[in-house]
């Protein structure tokens, strides 16, 4: 006993030797770069406020601005053009109160008017810079299903990329074996399969909190592509599958150009219409949901679970439709990623992607609607602004510091994005608006 | 007793053992941080890769193997403390989703700049012990599934292990460790230095990674690549979660169970896509059963 | 209008507001509008590919495209071919996983949107078969596909798609001839990638009369995730079977797993691997540790492109042109060995040179697949390059080499180049019909 203790007396005492000297590299090393990393971060904020205000005084409502102007105006107009600004008071304020007593149809035309600006816009954009649209649209439904269930839900899930998944292979091999379907069924059929998946993956998360329901998402993004693999009499295993067509456009689109300008323009503007049209249907549905009673239930959950067991709200129930919702919505964006790219392959649903997925949602801004858009729209065209930058630094384009570009830039935006602004670009520019709102008071 | 030895079903125990060790140590460094700062590492294995690099560049200046593995596990240790007080102390009372996040920048800020430095192709990590299987007989050629450097793989990860163990549960150091995350501020009126304790936590676990690292790189497969620890990382993530995130015993174990789980399933149902597909069930079943893991003593809620 | 008000306004405003620097961010780029060929100027031709750069399928494949562009750059310097200058862009598509992002597709468009005149001797199959349908939609060629796979030759779906190498199954009948005359009566056993590399391949072997005794899939999922460990209980099966002959339809990094788990357990047959998996250079990049892999097991494989100890005037030929491009091969000297890689890419590059000019000053898409349709070019292959009206496969004779040194490959006795073709019933022939000149407007 006595030589156990010793070698336990002498083991903690190398242990502490070790130790100090390790704490002695770590401390002045540490400072140093902490103090370099603090100072860094204070600069981008400094940096950040000028070019915030710009975005506030852009952002902020016309018709607020309007209305304290007109007011002001008032008291110095004769009576006519008083008269005249009244009429267009009465109107403005309706507008307003429409909004706050008919939140559903306002979002709806919101919505309807935001998807035929953006259709009217694809017509005049690029091949590609349609193409990129199409792809984060899709992307961006995926994510917005995430920001449901981590934002709101509280369950941090790495498993979306499976689910997403799951879409793609139920659209590419339905239109394979029954090529007439119109498009709206095999999205559906996509959506409902990713619903299928979540339900069966949400039941046994219910239990789990924290590290083991990631643990438990991770094992199943993991084990997806073996999945696939398993049943590759119907997903064509490690080769890849792909649509018997391509999406192409009805008569009257392709009409609308010349014919010199070749068949890539009028099929990319297709793809992106349709991507939009259905992204605008899809965050339709998911900004009701936020703001319904059982999103706010959901809410109730993630901030206290007692307080939500005692309002009467069940924690399962809600928990396994968190999941359901973000699995179906992860389906809907994979079906219509299939649709605009024409293929897909397992090597495209490793866990890297349910990690990127994530992380592009936390740069947007988790837990937000418009913060799920600028996630799609990040993850579509990061290929291509790291091309740009290649291009203008004259950096070798196939040499390893081009080809790490994409994760140093990537990587270090996440750090700096968690630290600086952890409620993301919507986030945090929701929260400026808001304190500069207060302010203003 | 040879045709024992060199059977199927011991062969596929050795090499199952072989290959669990190291994905026991992965899951032990997350065990480590999760009971010392209650953050889940996602950089983990990217951070031993990257002490696993820094310690075997010296490769290039005529050093030898010893050396260099110290040379990686000191870089490990420093790693982890460098992370901790650089990016981790800002995320301490932050909701669980920002430090994964961190975290998952960080592995692929890490990953990237090893391949701008060091390149995407695998760097040879050189064996110091032999790695073909010893022979039972020399006449009939029957072969044990383990060689001396599979014998000192195994021997390192449960030595590492042992140390550990004994340092967190016998020592003074360890009582201060385990206080330090277990009550802090109680531990702060007695004395101690708890953010010197979350330190050396990190310090700890980074250690343990750049052993795994090395070890992993050892083997043939591509040799020592920046993204080398990602796979291992997936599955001790797992085993971790299986195994109890509270005990350093139970992710050995439930690395080595799944090490041996893969070898028998590739070898006897001849298809290796099962194997993951049959460690998602058993996770399934076992979190179903305890929801804290098998070798966790925490209780947890039931819902 | 009050707070509360404005701040729910606030969102899906600043979403639009977000949209709209989309849309005048999209508005500023540009396309230039196309009169004449796409891709095609009078000084220069644009083509473009796309290539696993970066990820798992790197190693090794990514010096393809940058020795092609090596030929496009020697060419460049002597004044280009009919004074147009060769403008290759690569594009990285990770094969198709870029931080687990899918990527082909995505390159593909932005390559279309240059707009590129061809592309060329982009690889993969899963990542080709996956832009098919795209190109052939915007009747873009598809030309020197770098796969083995048979997808390529299908000329009434896909007229403008052309492959360059042998399939995986003409490979397979050659090397099971040699099988045949050489290990006459011993044991056969195979290991093969799950997909049409490895079922191709065994066609092969079963389609000239080699019956491997023992047949076993891997999936390329599992071997990354064990680190090669996935491949223990095969070797050890195939030693319990007494196999004398293993043959190998797999990638580098599994070539890898095979050779060092046999060695591990003092398994030492005859080793047969798949030309995909077999250049000793990047077959030792992928192994680690393990000293000299390849070479201490005499590993015989199967060449279309001359053997690197061969004396063809090609080889130095090859030397002369990568060494002229130190951007794409820093620290490339006259004793640097060239690898199976830079072979690969330098055939086709000199094809599709070769095509170039046969084309002439007006250069066509349609004018080109004719072109290639009805001309035999002498490229550093063994055999010449002839496609017809009904085969893109391309090359499909070589012949049998082993592996001699840690960076060497060596024909074996005779040098004898078999040809056949996949269909079951076409034998495997001797051919004398050689390609060994190098055209005095390359030199």
């Amino acid at each position: 006993m006595n030589t156990f203790a010793g070698f336990l007396r002498r083991l903690s005492l190398l242990a502490r030797a070790i130790l100090k000297v390790v704490l002695a590299v770590v401390a002045p090393l540490a400072g140093f770069l902490r103090r370099l990393l603090a100072g860094f971060l204070r600069r981008l904020s400094v940096l950040a406020r000028p070019i915030l205000k710009v975005m506030l005084v852009v952002v902020t409502p016309l018709a607020g601005f309007l209305r304290r102007l007109l007011a002001g105006l008032l008291r110095r107009l004769s009576v006519v053009e008083r008269a005249i600004l009244r009429v267009v008071l009465v109107v403005l304020t309706p507008l307003a109160n429409f909004r706050r007593h008919h939140p559903v149809l306002a979002r709806g035309i919101l919505t309807v008017v935001f998807v035929a600006v953006s259709l009217f816009a694809t017509y005049f954009f690029d091949p590609i810079t349609n193409y990129n649209l199409a792809a984060g649209a899709a992307m961006s439904i995926v994510i917005v299903g995430l920001s449901f269930l981590t934002g709101f839900s509280g369950q941090v899930s790495l498993g979306n990329g499976a689910f997403m998944g799951v879409g793609c292979y139920v659209a590419a091999i339905w239109a394979n074996h029954h090529a007439t379907t119109p498009m709206i069924g095999v999205l559906a059929l996509a959506t409902a399969a990713g619903g299928a998946v979540g339900l069966l993956i949400g039941l046994p998360a219910t239990r789990l909190r924290g590290p083991y329901l990631a643990g438990m998402t991770i094992a199943f993004a993991v084990a997806f592509p073996s999945v696939l693999d398993l049943f590759s009499s119907w997903t064509n295993g490690g080769t890849a599958l792909q649509l018997p067509q391509l999406l192409s456009p009805p008569g009257w689109i392709v009409s609308l150009f010349s014919k010199s300008t070749g068949s890539l323009t009028p099929n990319n503007m297709w793809l992106a219409d349709v991507a939009i049209i259905v992204a605008g249907v899809a965050f339709f549905f998911m900004a009701n949901l936020f703001q319904s009673r059982t999103g706010r239930a959901m809410r109730l959950v993630r901030e206290n679970e007692v307080a939500a067991e005692l309002a009467g709200v069940s924690l399962a129930r809600a928990r396994v439709l968190a999941f359901m919702v973000a699995a179906a919505y992860a389906g809907l964006g994979g079906g219509l990623t299939t649709l605009v790219s024409g293929s897909v392959a397992p090597s495209n649903f490793q866990l890297n992607l349910s990690i990127t997925i994530l992380a592009v949602l936390v740069i947007g801004g988790i837990g937000t609607l418009s913060g799920a858009l600028i996630g799609g729209m990040v993850y579509a065209y990061s290929t291509t602004w790291i091309n740009q930058i290649v291009s203008h630094t004259n950096l070798d384009p196939t040499g390893s510091v081009a080809t790490s570009l994409n994760g140093i830039i990537f990587g270090a935006l996440l750090i700096i994005v968690m630290l600086v602004a952890p409620l993301g670009i919507a986030g945090s520019l929701r929260l400026f608006i808001a304190k500069g709102l207060a302010r203003r008071s | 007793m040879d045709g024992f030895l060199a059977s199927r079903a011991v062969s596929d125990l050795l090499v199952g053992l072989h290959f669990g060790v190291v994905i026991g140590l992965v899951a032990l460094s997350l065990v480590l941080i999760w009971r010392a700062t209650h953050i889940l590492n996602f950089a983990q294995g990217a951070m031993a890769a990257f002490s696993a690099y820094l310690g075997m560049s010296l490769l290039s200046y005529n050093v030898g193997y010893w050396w260099c593995a110290i040379a990686s596990v000191f870089a490990g240790l420093v790693f982890g403390g460098i992370t901790e007080r650089v990016l981790i102390r800002r995320l301490y009372g932050k909701p669980e989703i920002n430090p994964i996040v961190v975290m998952v920048g960080f592995l692929a800020l890490l990953e990237a700049i090893a391949t701008a430095v060091w390149g995407a192709s695998g760097r040879a990590v050189p064996l110091p012990f032999s790695f073909v299987d010893w022979q039972l007989n020399s006449q009939t050629g029957q072969t044990i599934a383990i060689s001396p450097e599979g014998v000192y793989q195994i021997v390192a990860a449960l030595v590492v292990t042992i140390l550990i163990v004994v340092l967190f549960r016998y020592t003074n150091l360890g009582l201060q460790l385990r206080a330090a995350a277990v009550a802090p501020e109680v531990s702060r009126l007695l004395g101690v230095r708890v953010s010197r304790m979350l330190t050396l936590g990190w310090i700890l676990s980074s250690g343990v990674g750049a052993v795994a690292a090395v070890i992993v790189a050892s083997n043939f497969g591509p040799g020592l690549t920046p993204t080398v620890m990602d796979a291992p990382f997936a599955i001790a993530f797992i085993a971790a979660a299986v195994g109890g995130l509270e005990s350093p015993w139970g992710a050995l174990l439930a690395g080595v169970a799944f090490g041996i789980m893969q070898q028998f399933v590739t070898d006897y149902l001849n298809n290796s896509d099962y194997v993951f597909l049959i460690a998602l069930g058993v996770l399934v079943v076992v979190l179903m059963i305890r929801p804290q893991g098998v070798f966790s003593k925490s209780v947890s809620r039931r819902v | 209008m009050s707070r509360p008000q404005l701040r729910r306004i606030a969102a899906p405003a600043l979403a639009v507001s977000l949209s709209m620097g989309m849309a005048i961010v999209g508005l500023a780029s540009t396309s230039a509008g196309a009169a004449g060929t796409p891709g095609v100027t009078a000084t220069t031709i644009t083509i473009g590919a796309t290539v696993p750069l970066t990820g798992i399928a790197s190693v090794g494949y990514s010096e393809v495209a940058k020795a092609a562009d090596a030929v496009f750059k020697w060419v460049n310097a002597k004044g280009g071919i009919n004074k147009r200058k060769i403008h290759y862009v690569i594009k990285d598509d990770c094969y198709d996983a870029c931080g687990g992002t899918p990527n082909t597709v995505a390159q593909t468009e932005a390559l279309l949107a240059l707009p590129v005149f061809a592309t060329v001797g982009s690889l993969g199959t899963p990542t080709q078969d996956s832009v098919r349908n795209l190109l052939k939609s915007n009747g873009v060629p598809q030309l020197f596909v770098n796969s083995g796979s048979t997808d390529w030759n299908n000329p009434g779906k896909y007229p403008m798609l052309f492959g360059w190498q042998q399939s995986y199954t003409v490979e397979s009948k050659i090397l099971g001839t040699y099988i045949k005359a050489h290990y006459k009566g011993q044991k056969v056993c195979w290991i093969g990638q799950n997909d049409d590399f490895g079922s191709g391949g065994l066609t092969g072997l079963k389609d000239v009369g080699v019956i491997p005794a023992i047949q076993q899939q891997y999936s390329v999922n599992a071997l990354v995730a064990s680190n090669g460990a996935s491949f223990a209980p095969y070797m050890a099966a195939e030693k319990a079977a007494l196999c004398k002959v293993v043959f190998l339809d797999t990638i580098p990094g599994a070539t890898g797993a095979a050779l060092g788990n046999a060695e591990a357990i003092s398994f030492a047959p005859h080793f047969v691997v798949s030309s995909v998996g077999s250049d000793p250079i990047t077959v030792k990049k992928e192994m680690g540790s393990i000293p000299d892999p390849e070479a201490a097991a005499h590993t015989i494989t199967f060449a279309e492109l001359p053997a690197s100890t061969d004396t063809n005037p090609w080889n130095a030929w090859m030397r002369k042109v990568i060494k002229a491009d130190p951007a794409e091969f820093p620290g490339f000297t006259n004793s640097t060995p060239i690898d199976g890689n830079m072979a690969y890419g330098v055939g086709w590059g000199v094809a599709f040179v070769e095509a170039l000019r046969a084309e002439g000053k007006n250069i066509t898409r349609a004018g080109f697949v004719h072109t290639l349709l009805t001309t035999s070019f002498q490229t550093p292959a063994l055999t010449p390059l002839k496609y017809a009206a009904t085969n893109h496969q391309g090359l499909s004779a070589g012949y049998v080499d082993v592996v001699s040194s840690l960076t060497s490959t060596t024909a074996v006795k005779g040098k004898t180049v078999y040809a056949t073709t996949g269909t079951k019933a076409s034998k495997v022939t001797v051919t004398h019909r050689l390609s060994t000149s190098v055209p005095t407007w390359l030199l």
